[in-house]
């Protein structure tokens, strides 16, 4: 019975010592996301645009990959410029999807679908770290703006497996 | 008295009644068509008049619910925005200061205090340009580039506020943006720029009234402070400055007193 009750114990305090571990130190200074650009033919609002580029940018705090997340167009401090990168992209293809065909079809046919082509530079010498093109769907009874939310989420996800592969990444 | 019978078909079987109704016996005529479709279905004018009601009741019904669902400012459902940390303006060249002349409303919105509209509504306390005004200040103050009138400013800033507030979302978070353009003016040349900026924030959404308060004013705030930050800090408003910033013209030395010639 002791022996049990000292295994419980060990184990709830196995569970609860990664809570109390420290974040990860962030392994850039800064991140600056760019509103993304939409190719001709994108039939999207601009305030999508606004979307995703919001979508992104609380995306990439929530990752905490970076030290600020800066807006577009501000000033960063010259040393701290090898630490920043950039994101920039454009919307490549954007169909709206077919509710008709999702009702009776089903099986995602009729989802709308989003083409975004990424670049993830270093601020200093514009090198580019990875240059990923997400593809997102979603069903057309939904608001577009999921897109970009489901978008901004792979972008983050395709820059952490980047900057994993690549190490520290600076 | 003209005829409106149908010329053909059932007209040629009817018959005419005579008969005397009521106290003052007036005689009645009734035109009784055995075989017409005319005489098929006779107008209930009190059946009408039921349905009439009912239909007025439900409007009213309806419009009293719409007034009372139109949301008004209470203490309760009333949020104050301000900037919760002053912004650090950029350094320029030389210590320059700014006035902030004009905040002007261009958002359009009939209602520019009304944030949120379903579950009673949620109001800011202040106008968006007072906000406005009084974040841009409190920035400019605490990195000293605040200057006290017009005629000690180097540069007056004039703003057109575009959105203050919530933008429409995806519908599983609540998207706040704020977006203006400053109208840079330097009062000695007279030249203008102008320099937009823009602050966006997502936040999750809330199922209690008071989660979802708590959630649209930090999310106001936060888009709010990534707005003058995106401002203050931008290259766009250091690239303004840096266009109409004319050294200060050199004073006159004073005139030089001509030696005194010794004799």
């Amino acid at each position: 019975m002791r022996k049990i009750r000292m295994a419980i114990l060990v184990a709830a305090f196995g569970l609860v010592l990664p809570g109390f571990a420290k974040d990860p130190e962030p392994q850039f200074k800064s991140v600056e996301a760019k509103h993304f650009t939409k190719s001709e033919g994108v039939e999207l609002s601009p305030e999508f645009t606004d979307y995703l580029y919001a979508e992104l940018r609380a995306e990439l705090t929530k990752a905490k990959l970076f030290g600020q997340v800066i807006g577009e167009g501000e000033v960063v401090d010259a040393a701290d410029a090898p630490a920043s990168i950039v994101i920039e992209g454009g919307i490549t293809e954007y169909k709206k999807g077919s509710a008709v065909k999702d009702a009776l079809i089903g099986f995602t046919a009729g989802w709308r679908s989003l083409k975004v082509e990424t670049t993830i530079k270093r601020r200093s010498d514009q090198k580019v770290i990875v240059s990923p093109q997400i593809h997102v769907r979603a069903s057309p009874r939904w608001k577009d703006k999921v897109l970009a939310k489901e978008a901004a989420q792979q972008i983050v996800k395709e820059i952490k497996k980047a900057l994993k592969d690549s190490g520290t990444g600076t | 008295m003209g005829c409106r019978l149908p010329r053909s078909g059932p007209l040629g079987s009817f018959a005419l009644e005579r008969g005397f109704g009521g106290d003052c016996g007036v005689a009645l005529l009734r035109v009784v068509f055995t075989q017409s479709p005319m005489t098929e279905a006779r107008l209930n004018f009190r059946r009408t008049s039921y349905v009439c009601r009912w239909l007025l009741a439900l409007s009213t019904t309806a419009c009293l619910k719409a007034m009372a669902d139109e949301p008004k400012p209470k203490p309760e459902n009333t949020v104050h925005v301000e900037v919760s940390e002053a912004v650090k303006p950029q350094t320029f060249a030389r210590g320059l200061k700014f006035f902030v002349a004009d905040v002007t409303d261009r958002s359009g919105n009939a209602q520019p205090m009304l944030v949120y509209r379903p579950r009673g509504g949620i109001f800011l306390d202040r106008a968006p340009t007072e906000i406005m005004r009084e974040g841009l200040t409190t920035c400019l103050k605490s990195a000293d580039a605040l200057a006290a009138d017009r005629e000690s400013a180097d540069f007056v800033l004039t703003i057109y506020l575009f959105r203050f507030g919530l933008s429409d979302s995806s519908g599983m978070d609540f998207f706040g943006k704020v977006e203006f353009a400053a109208v840079v003016k330097n009062p000695r040349t007279g030249k203008s720029q102008q320099v937009s900026a823009s602050g966006t924030s997502i936040a999750g959404v809330a199922v209690l009234k008071k989660n979802i308060q708590k959630n649209v004013l930090e999310n106001i705030n936060k888009a709010f402070g990534d707005a003058l930050r995106n401002f203050l800090r931008g290259e766009k408003l250091r690239d303004a400055v840096g266009t109409l910033d004319v050294p200060a013209e050199p004073k006159a030395p004073p005139a030089a007193e001509k030696p005194v010639m010794q004799k």
